[in-house]
C-alpha cells in the first residue's frame, strides 16, 4: 500500500473539470438582497459631500451606508475604516455601499450617488513616503489600537519598522574587500485569481451572523468579526466553499465586514457583496510594492561579510497585513547564505496606493530579487561566477540566519545540493550566454531562494475522522481547499496510516467553523505541514481507540494489535481479526448486547518554539523550517529590440518528502508562472495623482497559456524531522526566485544591471539607452 | 453586469435593420448596431457606452457572405474573425487578424465590428487599406459601394443609421507579397504598441510595371489606423537606405502619438522603427 508520493488525482477534480463545483457567489438564493460599492477615483481626497438622494428614488434600493463611522479596521494595526469616512485614501476605496433588491439596482444607484471630493497632496511610492516632510497618509497613528510587536512611528508614514541587528558591521565592512551597493524598485500588481472576492452575510433574531466567504481565514473571520463588532465570538459562524485560486489575497479580511454592514443596515437579510474585477484588482488589497536599497560585501574569495538593507515595502493607504509582510521580509532579508554581519530595516509604509495583501510567496519573492539581484551585481565586480558565490556561501548547519537561529541538518534543506542539481540541469559548464544570431543571445540567470513561514507563533490546526457503517472515512479538517489539492493530500497520509483504500476515505471540502476544528489560516504553505500533523495525530487516535475495542473483543492487549486493511488484526496472527465497519459504531455480540460506540479521531498541532522577535535586534524563531530552492532561467534576447522569450524556466527545491508528485509538480509549475508573469509584465500603473489607469485585465495582463517557457522542476528530499513524513512546504516556492532569475539573466543579455519590475522591453530600452521619458 | 436594461432586436434584413434603426432613434433610444457584440459588452459593463436599443445584424443574410465571385472577395461584415481565417482566402488578412484578441474573442468579434469600433486600434481594416477594396454601406436610401480610401479616415465614415454590409477585395490583391506584424508590450497578449502591415504592388502608372511601391498602414502608434501617402512617399524613395528611408517616415509620422499604458511614445517610434526596418528589409528581399 504504497499512496506517498503517489500522484493521486485530487477529491474535488471532478467537479471542478465540468464545472459542477460551487464557488461563494454560486449561491443565488431568491430572498439575497445584493450590495454594490461606489468607489473613489481619487487617491487621496477629503470628502466633503456625499449626495445619495437620487440614488435613493431607484425602487428596489433597501439600504445605502455612506458617511457613517464605523468601527477602524486593521489586523495588525487598526486604521481602516470599512467604508471610507471623511476621507479616501487610494484610488479604488470602498466610498459608499448601495443594498439592492437586484445588483443591477444596485449599481445603478450607485451611479447617481454624488461624492464631492476635495483633492490631497499623494504620496505615490513608499520612497516619497520615507521623505522628510512627506504628506501624511495618517496624521495621529499612535491613536489606533495595534497588536504586540507592531512599531509605528508617530508623524511619519511609516507604519511598522523591523530591524535586524546581527553580528558586527564595523567588522563586516572591513573585512569586505568588494562592496557594492544598488537600489531595486516595483510597484504594487495584483493576485488576479479567476474567482473575483465575494462575501454573503446574513444575522439571524438572535443576533448569530452567518458569513459565507471565498476566504482563506475563515477562523480569522470569526475572530476579526468579534474583535471589530464585539460580536459574542460563538455567534459568528463562516462557510467557505471551493476556492477558485486565492494566491494570499484572500487572506485578508474586507468584503466579510462590507457584507455583514449591509446585512445590518436592511434588518439582517441575506446581503452578497461581488467584487467586480475592477474592484477585485484595486479595491480589494494587492500585491506590495517595494522600494530596495542594498549594501553587499565580501573577501576576495567571495566569501560574504557584510549586508545592509533598507527595504521600503509600499503597505499602501492601511497597514493590514502589510505589517507582518515587511517583517517576513526581515526575517529572510537576505538569500539562504552564511553572512554574520546583517544590518536590516524593512518599514512598512504608508502610501497612497492600494492596500496591500498578502501574495504566495509573502515577502518572499520581493525581497529575493533585490537581494539576488545584488549578488549577481558583486559576482561581476568581483568575476566571480555567479554560481559559484552562491555555493561558497550557501548555508549550513552551525549558521545562523538573520534572526539568529542556529540552523541544523533538518530545519533548512539542502542549499547545496540544489545549487549542484540546478548546475547540471541548466548546461551551465556550457556558457552562461551565447549568440545565436546576428541579433540575439541566449542568457543564463539563476538565484537561491528560501522561506520560512512567519505565521502567529501559535497558530495551529485540527482534524477529526469519522467513520461510516462500511468502515470508509470522513475527514474533516479546517484547511480552505484554495486550488493546491491539501486535503486530498491529507487523505492520502490517511490512507497511509490506515492502510485502506484512499477512494474509502471521503473528504469534506467546505469549511463551516460551527463544527469544522479549527485551521489557524490557508496561508503560508503550511496547509500539509500543520493539518498533516493534526491528522496524523488524529489517525493515531483513532487506532488506538479501535485497538483498545479490539483487545476487549478479541482478549488481548493493544500492543498485539495492528490496524489496516479494513481490520484490526492480532500481529503474529492475521487470521485472527475484527472487520472495522464491525466496530466503528460498536460492537455488537450474537445476543444483541453491544460494546464500544462510535469511534470519534481528533487530533491537533499546535507550533512549537516559536517565538515574537526583539524589537531591536530582531532575534527570534520566525517557524518550523525553511523550504530552500535554486532556481534558473533562459532567455533570448533580441538585442536590436529588446524583446526577449523566455526558454526554460527551472526549479530545484528541497520539499522534504513528495507526498504527491503531481500535486507538487503543479504548485511549483504554477508558481514559476505566477512568478514570471509578475516579473515580467505584471504592474498597476499609476498616474501622478495616484490613479491607476489600468484596472481592467484588457490592460493588466497576466501571462497567458501559450507564452510560458519549459518548466523543469526537480525535488531534493531532506526531511525535516517535525514534519508530516518529513515534508517541507511547497506551495509558493516556485514564485519566490523567478523574478530575480528572469532580472538576472536579462542583465547579462542586455549588457546592463536591470533592478526594476516588470521586466518590459521598454524598460531595458530605457536603461540601456539612458532614456528618461516616462511612460505616463 | 451591464445595469441598464435595453431592447434587443434582431432584424433579418437590411431594410428592417436601417429602418428600425429611425424607428428606435425617433423614440430617444439611442440604438446601436450590434455584431459580435464584444466590444458593446466591455464598454457598457464600465459605463462607457449607453443605449436603449441593440440591433443585432447578424441575421442578415448580405452580412454573412463569404465568397469569390467575378474576381472578387467578398466578406460579410458579420462574418467572426476566426471563420475568415480559417476561409484563409487572403493570407494578409488572415495573419493580421490572428494577431486580434485571442481564439475565443475572435470567434465573436466580427470584422464589421472591429473595423467600425470604439477601441481605436481597428487593426482589420489595414489590409483593406492596401488594397483595392471598396466598403458596402446600407443606409435609409439602400446600398452603396465605396472605396474604401474614401470613407475611412481614422474610421469608418458612417451617417447615422447606417452601418458596414460587407467588404469587397479585388482578387488580383488577394495574393499580394506582404508583411503584417504586431508589436505588443510584452510577449503575445494585448494590444499593440505599433502594427504595421505592408504590401508591395506594382505601381499602377508605368505601363512596363518595373517600379514596385511599398503601401503600408499602421495601427497603434496614434488613437486610430491610417495610411499615410507622405510616409509611403518616403519609404519608396529611389537610391537611398532602408535606414535613412525609415528616419525619414519617422518624422512624418501623424499627431498626436500614443503615450499610454502601453508604452511612452519615444519607445512606439523606436518600435516602429525597428518594425519598419524590418518590413522594408523582407519586402525588398523578396
Amino acid at each position: 500500500m504504497d499512496i506517498l508520493g503517489k500522484s493521486i488525482i485530487r477529491k474535488e477534480a471532478l467537479d471542478k473539470a465540468t464545472g459542477k463545483a460551487k464557488y461563494t457567489a454560486d449561491d443565488l438564493s431568491v430572498s439575497m438582497l445584493h450590495a454594490k460599492m461606489n468607489i473613489s477615483p481619487y487617491a487621496h481626497a477629503r470628502i466633503t459631500h456625499i449626495d445619495t438622494s437620487e440614488a435613493w428614488k431607484l425602487s428596489g434600493v433597501r439600504a445605502i451606508l455612506a458617511g457613517e463611522q464605523f468601527p477602524l479596521t486593521g489586523e495588525e494595526i487598526r486604521d481602516r475604516p470599512p467604508i471610507a469616512y471623511d476621507r479616501v485614501r487610494y484610488c479604488g476605496e470602498v466610498v459608499a455601499v448601495i443594498v439592492a433588491d437586484s445588483p443591477a439596482i444596485a449599481k445603478s444607484a450607485s451611479n447617481l450617488i454624488k461624492v464631492t471630493y476635495e483633492p490631497l497632496p499623494v504620496v505615490n511610492s513608499p520612497s516619497e513616503a520615507y521623505k522628510i516632510n512627506a504628506p501624511l497618509v495618517h496624521e495621529n497613528i499612535n491613536s489606533y489600537h495595534r497588536e504586540k510587536g507592531v512599531y509605528p512611528e508617530a508623524n511619519t508614514n511609516i507604519a511598522n519598522r523591523t530591524k535586524i541587528r546581527k553580528g558586527n558591521m564595523e567588522l563586516g565592512w572591513r573585512k569586505s574587500e568588494i562592496v557594492v551597493e544598488a537600489n531595486f524598485s516595483f510597484s504594487p500588481s495584483d493576485h488576479a485569481a479567476m474567482e473575483t472576492r465575494c462575501a454573503i452575510a446574513e444575522i439571524r433574531e438572535d443576533e448569530t451572523v452567518i458569513i459565507t466567504s471565498s476566504s482563506q481565514s475563515p477562523f480569522m473571520i470569526k475572530k476579526l468579526m468579534h474583535t471589530y463588532f464585539d460580536i459574542d465570538i460563538g455567534k459568528v459562524i463562516v462557510n467557505t466553499p471551493l476556492v477558485g485560486g486565492a494566491y494570499g489575497g484572500k487572506a485578508s479580511v474586507q468584503l466579510e465586514l462590507i457584507a455583514y454592514l449591509a446585512s445590518k443596515a436592511v434588518n439582517g437579510r441575506k446581503v452578497k457583496v461581488l467584487n467586480s474585477r475592477e474592484e477585485d484588482l484595486i479595491t480589494s488589497p494587492v500585491h506590495i510594492g517595494l522600494d530596495a536599497t542594498i549594501k553587499l560585501g565580501c573577501t576576495k574569495d567571495g566569501v560574504l561579510q557584510a549586508a545592509e538593507i533598507l527595504y521600503l515595502f509600499d503597505g499602501g493607504a492601511y497597514s493590514d497585513k502589510a505589517v507582518d509582510i515587511s517583517r517576513a521580509g526581515a526575517v529572510d532579508c537576505t538569500g539562504p547564505y552564511r553572512i554574520n554581519n546583517i544590518w536590516c530595516d524593512a518599514l512598512c509604509m504608508y502610501t497612497n496606493h492600494p492596500y496591500a495583501a498578502p501574495f504566495r510567496g509573502f515577502g518572499h519573492s520581493e525581497v529575493t530579487f533585490a537581494f539576488e539581484r545584488t549578488m549577481d551585481i558583486l559576482g561581476n565586480k568581483m568575476k566571480m561566477d555567479p554560481l559559484l558565490l552562491r555555493s561558497t556561501n550557501a548555508i549550513l548547519s552551525g549558521d545562523t540566519t538573520p534572526t539568529q537561529v542556529l540552523v541544523n541538518k533538518s530545519n533548512v534543506g539542502n542549499v547545496s545540493e540544489c545549487i549542484s542539481r540546478l548546475k547540471k540541469i541548466i548546461n551551465w559548464d556550457e556558457g552562461k550566454i551565447e549568440k545565436v544570431s546576428d541579433t540575439k543571445v541566449r542568457a543564463k540567470g539563476i538565484c537561491c531562494t528560501w522561506k520560512n513561514s512567519t505565521i502567529d507563533p501559535h497558530a495551529g490546526s485540527g482534524v477529526t475522522l469519522t467513520f461510516n457503517p462500511d468502515g470508509s472515512m470522513n475527514l474533516i479538517s479546517g484547511v480552505v481547499e484554495i486550488g493546491t489539492a491539501t486535503k486530498s493530500v491529507l487523505a492520502q497520509m490517511l490512507a497511509d496510516k490506515m492502510k485502506m483504500d484512499i477512494h474509502k476515505i471521503y473528504v469534506q471540502m467546505e469549511v463551516n467553523t460551527l463544527s469544522t476544528p479549527e485551521h489557524w489560516k490557508t496561508v503560508s504553505s503550511r496547509g500539509t505541514f500543520m493539518a498533516g500533523r493534526a491528522l496524523l495525530s488524529a489517525a493515531d487516535d483513532v487506532i488506538y481507540q479501535l485497538k483498545k475495542l479490539a483487545a476487549c473483543i478479541l482478549r488481548c492487549s493493544n500492543e498485539d494489535l495492528e490496524v489496516g486493511f479494513g481490520r484490526v488484526f492480532l500481529r503474529d496472527n492475521p487470521e485472527l481479526y475484527l472487520n472495522i465497519k464491525d466496530i466503528c459504531y460498536g460492537y455488537k455480540y450474537p445476543n444483541g448486547n453491544a460494546v464500544g460506540g462510535q469511534i470519534i479521531g481528533k487530533g491537533h498541532y499546535i507550533q512549537r518554539h516559536i517565538t515574537y522577535f526583539d524589537q531591536d535586534t530582531g532575534r527570534g524563531n520566525p517557524g518550523p523550517e525553511w523550504t530552500v530552492a535554486a532556481q534558473g532561467v533562459v532567455v533570448e534576447l533580441d538585442r536590436s529590440d529588446y524583446t526577449y522569450k523566455i526558454i526554460r524556466a527551472i526549479t530545484v527545491v528541497d520539499i522534504g518528502k513528495i507526498l504527491n508528485e503531481k500535486a507538487a509538480l503543479g504548485q511549483v509549475m504554477g508558481g514559476m508562472s505566477m512568478g514570471l508573469s509578475f516579473a515580467g509584465r505584471e504592474t498597476f500603473i499609476f498616474d501622478q495623482q495616484g490613479k491607476i489607469i489600468n484596472p481592467q485585465l484588457r490592460t493588466y495582463r497576466p501571462l497567458r497559456f501559450g507564452e510560458h517557457p519549459q518548466y523543469d522542476v526537480e525535488f531534493v528530499q531532506t526531511p525535516v524531522i517535525d514534519g508530516p513524513y518529513g515534508a517541507r512546504s511547497v506551495g509558493e516556492h516556485g514564485l519566490i526566485g523567478m523574478p530575480a532569475a528572469l532580472a538576472n539573466s536579462l542583465s547579462l543579455a542586455a549588457g546592463v544591471e536591470l533592478n526594476q519590475l516588470p521586466l518590459i522591453p521598454e524598460l531595458i530600452w530605457k536603461t540601456k539607452e539612458g532614456v528618461t521619458h516616462d511612460t505616463i | 453586469m451591464i445595469q441598464f436594461d435595453f431592447e434587443y432586436y434582431k432584424p433579418a434584413s437590411i431594410y428592417e435593420a436601417v429602418q428600425l434603426f429611425q424607428t428606435l432613434d425617433s423614440q430617444g433610444k439611442q440604438p446601436i448596431y450590434y455584431s459580435g457584440g464584444t466590444e458593446i459588452i466591455s464598454l457598457a459593463r464600465i459605463n462607457l457606452l449607453y443605449t436603449k436599443a441593440v440591433i443585432d445584424i447578424k441575421d442578415i443574410p448580405e452580412c454573412n457572405i463569404l465568397r469569390i465571385q467575378d474576381n472578387q472577395l467578398v466578406l460579410g461584415a458579420c462574418l467572426p474573425l476566426t471563420i475568415i481565417e480559417d476561409a484563409n482566402h487572403f493570407p494578409l488578412l488572415t495573419k493580421t487578424l490572428r494577431e486580434i484578441a485571442d481564439h475565443t474573442n475572435r470567434n465573436k468579434i466580427t470584422i464589421g465590428g472591429n473595423i467600425c469600433g470604439q477601441i481605436y486600434y481597428r487593426e482589420a481594416v489595414l489590409p483593406f487599406l492596401l488594397s483595392d477594396s471598396q466598403v458596402v454601406i446600407a443606409g435609409i436610401q439602400g446600398l452603396k459601394y465605396v472605396p474604401i480610401q474614401q470613407v475611412f479616415h481614422q474610421q469608418l465614415q458612417l451617417q447615422k443609421g447606417e452601418f458596414l454590409v460587407q467588404i469587397i477585395t479585388n482578387e488580383n490583391d488577394l495574393q499580394l507579397p506582404f508583411v503584417s506584424i504586431k508589436k505588443r508590450q510584452q510577449w503575445d497578449t494585448g494590444y499593440p504598441l505599433v502594427t504595421v502591415v505592408a504590401i508591395t504592388k506594382s505601381s499602377d502608372n508605368s505601363s512596363n510595371s518595373s517600379t514596385k511601391q511599398i503601401h503600408v498602414a499602421f495601427s497603434g502608434m496614434s488613437p486610430f489606423p491610417y495610411r499615410s501617402e507622405q510616409i509611403e512617399e518616403d519609404l519608396n524613395q529611389q537610391n537611398a537606405s532602408v535606414q535613412h528611408r525609415v528616419n525619414l517616415a519617422i518624422t512624418h509620422l501623424p499627431e498626436p502619438i500614443l503615450n499610454d499604458v502601453e508604452g511612452s511614445s519615444e519607445y512606439r517610434k523606436f518600435v516602429l522603427k525597428n518594425t519598419l526596418q524590418h518590413a522594408l528589409t523582407t519586402l525588398e528581399a523578396e
